[in-house]
């Protein structure tokens, strides 16, 4: 029946969206419909039996577990944060004329979709409707970064919708596979991903392998894995920031779900020994890719999006060391990173208001002054880009330490590589910050920077992330840690 | 009842077909032409979909005949031509990086490797006899022939149309595996309505200039504007 309440709840806020003229209301039915989602999640988290069995469709096609309830988690807390942000920021956008009033009607019923079906795709039992779910996240996203109706927006947008779908197909006909492989189990085929863990242990290896390789392309392509990652910073950097945010932090780990899912049922049969050395060198090489992109990079909002890229790199390689360790720090790092990603795209939205006005986000952002003019967003860059790159006492740091620990007992020589990659990465962001933020004008030309006045909503977000973070990093709390332990228990391994 | 080899036959004959209806989509620069042949694809599978249904008799089969007739051989086709007409282009002459001469050669290279790379891997299984093979092969080839076209092509409405070709695949290689949930073949079809509308408003953004973008969409009646000028 909980199910039915996160539909019913939407279903409501899309009718208050419909009805409403002006955009505070719209906008407050968003914030409501995602802390409602919040409330429920920490109702099931703290008052249900997980894996919660009963359903109103029975437990063929939805289920929760602790893995789908984390995701949720983690969507949902961004969702509200973002929703907060997009109070300010998208009034903004309409003062400004960069976003049609006609416009926010559709922007406002995107948004609470996308949420619902995020949702719903954590909770599918059923692969294919876990995909269909993916699908509709591809499309609905992709109307909220053309919702600008520029012609960059359009191109990202399109861009986006071609890469990840075209992509998607072959996931499906991966699926279709796994489904033929099921049928050689002694119960008869099923997609349900709980039927096909019980009896991966004999599926045939070498149909797991191409199974997993045609799974894997579309969901590499959702999670802006290379080779199929070029989408991403063009989206990220167009979409607003308030969508940039939910791309980031929550819409990437649709992808790394569905592989963290399918991995899961690899892992038990003997195709796991190479199937992991392949997700290995997909996640050494986008993170290489993503730090040797973030060197030149002159655009703060393209260069948060290729440390998106970076860190999906590094899930990667979690994911592909393989011991419950691992895994462990590789789903901790799922959430520390999309609290971490959405907060630094919140800051970059406000300096990116203040100085790229005419909304031309490909030219070099001119930041000066900014100490002066944004502090708050100044500081959550530079406290937002310490906790990237994993600096103590943010909870990253714990993550790819024991990632890092765990790789170095696999190879000396990918711990030194990947070691080298991320201090570029990490290089290139400090670079950012020092020459940008240092900048500033000379007396006498202070009249020509029009300050850019922050509404408090946008700067809620970005305090509440970043203490959030400081809390996870430094109590760790125990609870936290048990139910992520229960997660690596339910995926076996 | 005709006998069941006669039908292997002929689905054997319709997947011919199919071939021919994907190259012609690659090679030719006539856009209007494509939409008919995407036509003409579709029905091809809904052939396909009743001669399975005729041997094996499941009624999933015979739902997806009906539902792939209405929505891809007579909904979409209609739909992209009227946008096609309203945006007023006939050919389309602009390739990224492959000509059509070399994507032919590369197409029959691709099917060649597809074929050996799944003979091998279904190997002993007993998937390797029957007409799920030859499905599986038919049905990536289509889905990387019509990959080809959304990637060398720069209209964002050829692109469409190669998205969609490629769904035939999947559609073609689903077909096959007759107790796939019928869920899935639902599903896919919905999804590729909204996909279409999604791409066809974008399309039109990006083949007219920005100013007529909204004006079209009014005129669309996509979204109007609440208590304003309407």
């Amino acid at each position: 029946m909980i199910l039915l309440a996160f539909i019913a709840v939407t279903l409501l806020a899309l009718v208050i969206i419909i009805l409403s003229h002006n955009h505070l209301r719209m906008n407050t039915a968003c914030i409501l419909q995602a802390l409602i989602f919040v409330i429920l999640t920490a109702y099931i988290v703290m008052f249900r039996q997980i894996p919660v069995e009963s359903f109103f469709i029975g437990s063929e096609y939805f289920f929760i577990d602790h893995l789908g309830i984390f995701e949720v988690g983690i969507a949902t807390i961004i969702f509200t944060c973002a929703a907060l942000y997009a109070r300010g920021y998208i009034e903004g956008l309409v003062e400004s004329g960069e976003l049609e009033k006609g416009s926010l009607k559709l922007f406002y019923v995107a948004w609470t979709l996308l949420l619902l079906v995020i949702v719903l795709a954590f909770f599918s039992d059923n692969l294919a409707l876990f995909w269909i779910f993916a699908e509709l996240t591809t499309i609905i996203s992709a109307m909220l970064i053309a919702i600008l109706s520029a012609r960059e927006n359009i191109d990202a947008a399109i861009k986006y919708i071609f890469i990840a779908s075209v992509s998607m197909l072959f996931t499906f006909v991966g699926f279709i596979f796994l489904f033929e492989i099921s049928r050689t189990s002694p119960d008869a085929g099923s997609l349900n991903w709980t039927d096909l863990i019980q009896h991966a242990s004999v599926f045939p290896p070498g149909m797991m392998l191409a199974a997993f390789a045609l799974i894997f392309i579309g969901l590499a392509a959702k999670s802006g894995i290379f080779p199929f990652h070029t989408w991403l910073p063009a989206a990220h950097a167009k979409a607003p920031s308030a969508v940039s945010a939910i791309l980031s932090g929550v819409l990437l780990n649709v992808g790394i779900y569905g592989i963290i899912r399918v991995y899961a049922i690899v892992h038990q049969t003997p195709a796991a020994g190479i199937v992991a050395p392949m997700l290995m060198l997909f996640g050494i090489l986008t993170v290489g890719i993503a730090a040797f992109s973030m060197l030149p990079q002159k655009n703060l909002k393209k260069l948060v999006a290729f440390s998106s890229v970076e860190n999906m790199g590094i899930l990667l390689i979690g994911l592909a060391i393989s011991t419950p360790i691992a895994l462990f720090w590789m789903l901790f790092q799922i959430m520390a990173h999309s609290l971490t990603k959405a907060s630094l795209f919140f800051s970059s939205g406000i300096l990116h208001r203040q100085y790229a006005g005419q909304f031309s986000s490909d030219t070099v952002d001119d930041i000066r002054d900014v100490f002066r003019l944004q502090p708050l967003a100044a500081w959550g860059i530079i406290l937002g880009g310490l906790a990237i790159i994993a600096l103590p006492p943010f909870p990253i740091f714990f993550s790819e330490f024991f990632i890092m620990l765990q790789l170095g007992a696999v190879s000396l020589w990918v711990l030194v590589i990947t070691l080298f990659l991320l201090f570029i990465a990490a290089g290139a962001l400090g670079y950012f910050v020092i020459t940008n933020f240092t900048k500033v004008s000379g007396p006498g030309a202070d009249d020509d920077i029009k300050h850019y006045h922050t509404p408090v909503s946008m700067k809620i977000p970005i305090i509440f992330l970043l203490a959030l973070l400081l809390i996870i990093g430094i109590l760790l709390p125990h609870p936290g840690m048990e139910f992520i332990s229960q997660i690596v228990t339910e995926l076996k391994f | 009842m005709i006998d069941t080899s006669t039908i292997e036959g002929i689905i054997r004959i319709l997947f011919v077909g199919i071939i021919i209806t994907a190259a012609y989509i690659i090679s030719t620069r006539n856009l209007l032409s494509v939409v008919s042949v995407y036509a003409v694809q579709s029905l091809t599978l809904v052939f396909i979909a009743l001669a399975l249904y005729s041997l094996e008799g499941s009624l999933v089969l015979l739902a997806i005949a009906i539902i792939t007739f209405f929505s891809k051989v007579l909904i979409i086709p209609y739909f992209i031509t009227t946008i096609q007409e309203r945006i007023r282009i006939k050919r389309d002459i602009e390739f990224h990086f492959l000509n059509p001469t070399t994507s032919l050669l590369i197409s029959m290279v691709l099917m060649l490797v597809i074929y050996m790379v799944l003979s091998r891997i279904m190997q002993g299984t007993p998937a390797r006899e029957s007409l799920f093979f030859f499905g599986a092969v038919l049905g990536i080839s289509l889905m990387l022939m019509g990959m080809m076209v959304t990637f060398s092509r720069k209209r964002v409405i050829t692109k469409a149309l190669g998205f969609l070709s490629m769904e035939n695949g999947v559609l073609l290689f689903g077909l096959f595996v007759t107790e796939l949930p019928f869920i899935i073949e639902f599903l896919i079809i919905i999804d590729l309505i909204i996909l279409v509308l999604l791409t066809t408003i974008l399309s039109v953004g990006i083949d007219s200039t920005l100013e007529d973008y909204h004006q079209r969409l009014h005129r669309f009646h996509l979204w109007e504007e609440p208590g304003e000028d309407s």
